[in-house]
């Protein structure tokens, strides 16, 4: 199935800096439709809102963290199917398998490149 | 009342009884053994009295020697000097590396989104962003006098302590926690809250790769999906 480059993504992160940063790598890949939040709680809200066709979420947040996003995405009938990548600085083995265990689609650690971004956008979404 | 006091007034009265005009052999004999008690207690309460007397001293020894090493510590220059110094240049860091990097994004950006037709002009304006690029990098320089400063400020406080843990010797106390900080570890505990690692990712991208490659996947993901991911 194509990839529909009009898709919604959210981004989550609580460095604006970061979101900005993957806002421009994902204008370079060609997708444009991109939506933030600054925590799990926020963007968990957005995602109660809105349908989306992408979460791409930090770790490290407060006051909820990407992690927990993840297990209230997978845990909530509405959004379970909704692919989440995560990219983060936690790069313990213990926190990919975590991750893999509550059905993160794909890992990024950063610091990362473009290149990386799209590999893994690829590998989940179908290419584009 | 002191011990000797004590001895003093029991031997009094027994003088006094002594005094009166008693006859009983009985009680001439209790008398006795009452004076024989009170010599020895005499004995027991002086030695008693030197003893917790060395025990005072050694006290206020230990306390007067334990109120010059704190005030070796100097922990009114780490609490009013050193601690909040090193807060604010850590803050002005933040603010540094942030202004850097808003000046450095949006002229990268600007020049991602540079529409001038002719070439002149075009490398004009993408010349004149970078050396502005080029400038913003200075805050490197900043940041790393900054970061050395309080890298200092913790050495100092790090001598400063670990003499006071030595000459005190001070061994660490368990279950030294308040609420707050019990809290703050539980959820770093819950949400593997380990941060960023020194020296590069403990992972690297290309084993967390391979660890997506491996077959099984993840039990709250929708199977065909995860068929389809992890190929």
């Amino acid at each position: 199935m194509a990839v529909e480059m009009t898709m919604p993504i959210l981004v989550v992160d609580d460095y604006k800096t970061m979101i900005r940063i993957i806002r421009n790598l994902l204008k370079q890949i060609g997708f444009e439709n991109v939506d933030e939040a600054a925590d799990g709680q926020e963007a968990y809200a957005k995602m109660q809102e809105n349908k989306y066709g992408l979460v791409i979420s930090d770790w490290n947040m407060e006051p909820m963290t990407g992690y927990e996003l993840l297990q209230k995405v997978r845990a909530d009938e509405s959004m379970k199917a909704t692919p989440f990548i995560m990219v983060t600085a936690e790069s313990k083995t213990e926190n990919v398998v975590a991750a893999k265990r509550a059905g993160v689609n794909n890992y990024i650690v950063k610091p990362f490149n473009a290149g990386t971004l799209k590999a893994k956008m690829a590998a989940v979404l179908g290419d584009f | 009342m002191p011990a000797a006091n004590v001895a003093a007034q029991v031997r009094t009265s027994l003088a006094s009884l002594k005094a009166s005009d008693l006859q009983d052999a009985q009680i001439m004999e209790v008398l006795k053994l009452a004076h024989q008690l009170t010599d020895t207690m005499k004995l027991f309460f002086s030695s008693l009295d030197q003893s917790i007397c060395q025990e005072f001293n050694y006290i206020a020894d230990y306390i007067s020697r334990t109120r010059d090493e704190i005030s070796a510590l100097r922990p009114n220059d780490i609490k009013s000097e050193r601690i909040p110094s090193a807060g604010v240049e850590l803050e002005a860091v933040v603010g540094d590396t942030e202004k850097a990097t808003e000046t450095i994004m949006s002229e990268a950006e600007a020049v991602l989104c540079e529409e001038a037709q002719d070439y002149d002009e075009y490398r004009a304006n993408v010349e004149a962003r970078m050396m502005t690029i080029i400038e913003a990098c200075s805050f490197q320089d900043l940041a790393g006098q900054r970061v050395s400063k309080v890298v200092n400020s913790l050495r100092h406080v790090e001598s400063r302590v670990a003499r006071f843990a030595e000459v005190m010797g001070v061994r660490d106390a368990d279950g030294f926690e308040s609420e707050a900080e019990k809290a703050e570890r539980e959820r770093a505990e819950r949400n593997l809250l380990n941060g960023p690692a020194l020296g590069g990712p403990e992972t690297s991208q290309d084993d967390i790769d391979a660890m997506f490659a491996e077959a099984g996947g993840a039990p709250d993901l929708d199977q065909s999906s995860i068929d389809n991911l992890f190929d």
